[in-house]
């Protein structure tokens, strides 16, 4: 090719390169960057922790009294399949990528959830995100819901053999 | 080993970084994105970065990968062979934490093990970025060089909060 045609070609494209921190990014509709967690309605439940292949997203229990979900983009593959398989619609798939930092600790995220007390043997079963959740999507007893799912399974073994004249305990 | 003066040999750097391209056993996405950075496209010359292709000329390794068992001792000798200050920007999910390899018997999962190793070997790294992605993206891949060289500041942070009802 000669240099007149190389000339003509190049004047006629013009500038291509991109002057990213001086310009905004090429972003494309399809790109998926960090996920954000919204405190106010993720459960607590766990629903991401299982899906996330590299284990990104954990939930840790540090005092026993709470757990805690940790998101930690540093191992994030960027699948958003947690935001897909979230109950609570809590998990957003954002176009955040400037996420380099110089230390691994400020690359976590950590929702922080109180845990309930079984009403009746005091283990520590759910948090109280997701006791409220469960409360309002289906009409069920109140004084099941609070209970951990061993003594649930003794409250109704014991009222259904009553019901049925199995005898008294 | 003598110790450099970080901030003096950083402002002598600042506007011809000369980076070498350590691969430690990727998928090549993350490579595959660092030639994007260098293509006209992004043009990171505009910044006189420049690749070279061995770790003696080179004042910062775009490192990649989960670090695997095999190509372990050779990053080692790599690190070693850069002149100080010895930069490092670790980039994708793999390099920073091991990634989708976190737990696999063949690697040893990303930078903080590699790190370990170096200490243990008397490597000592002077200042160390990581690049989250996956793969990272050429402008990351800028953003984190900036980051390094001081330019930008650093958007991240660690947070924890508490869950309340809305």
């Amino acid at each position: 090719m000669s240099i007149a045609r190389i000339l003509e070609i190049a004047f006629r494209t013009g500038r291509v390169t991109r002057k990213y921190p001086h310009e905004p990014p090429l972003l494309t509709p399809e790109f998926r960057g960090a996920v954000r967690v919204d405190p106010s309605k993720c459960w607590g439940c766990g629903a991401c922790v299982k899906i996330c292949p590299p284990n990104a997203l954990s939930l840790r229990s540090d005092s026993g009294r709470e757990v805690v979900l940790e998101y930690f983009v540093g191992r994030c593959i960027f699948c958003g399949m947690c935001a897909e398989v979230c109950p609570a619609r809590a998990i957003e798939v954002t176009k955040e990528f400037e996420l380099s930092s110089t230390s691994l600790e400020s690359l976590k995220y950590g929702v922080a959830h109180r845990l309930v007390r079984c009403s009746s043997c005091g283990s520590l079963v759910w948090t109280e995100a997701e006791l409220r959740a469960v409360i309002r999507s289906s009409p069920v007893a109140e004084e099941y819901v609070v209970l951990c799912p061993r003594c649930r399974k003794t409250r109704f073994a014991r009222a259904a053999s009553i019901r049925v004249g199995a005898g008294s305990e | 080993m003598s110790s450099v003066n970080l901030a003096r040999a950083l402002r002598a750097i600042k506007r011809s970084v000369w980076v070498y391209h350590l691969n430690s056993g990727s998928c090549n996405a993350c490579d595959i994105e660092i030639l994007d950075a260098l293509t006209p496209y992004f043009d990171v010359e505009r910044f006189g970065i420049k690749l070279v292709g061995s770790p003696r000329h080179a004042d910062l390794i775009l490192f990649t990968g989960p670090v695997t068992r095999e190509s372990l001792p050779k990053v080692v000798r790599a690190i070693r062979a850069m002149p100080r200050p010895r930069l490092i920007l670790v980039l994708g999910s793999c390099g920073v934490s091991g990634g989708i390899w976190w737990d696999t018997y063949s690697t040893i999962g990303g930078f903080k093990k590699l790190e370990e190793v170096l200490r243990e070997n008397g490597v000592e790294v002077d200042r160390v970025v990581y690049v989250p992605g996956c793969p990272v993206r050429p402008e990351a891949i800028i953003y984190g060089i900036l980051l390094l060289l001081g330019v930008v500041e650093q958007k991240v942070k660690k947070v924890e909060v508490v869950a309340s009802e809305s």
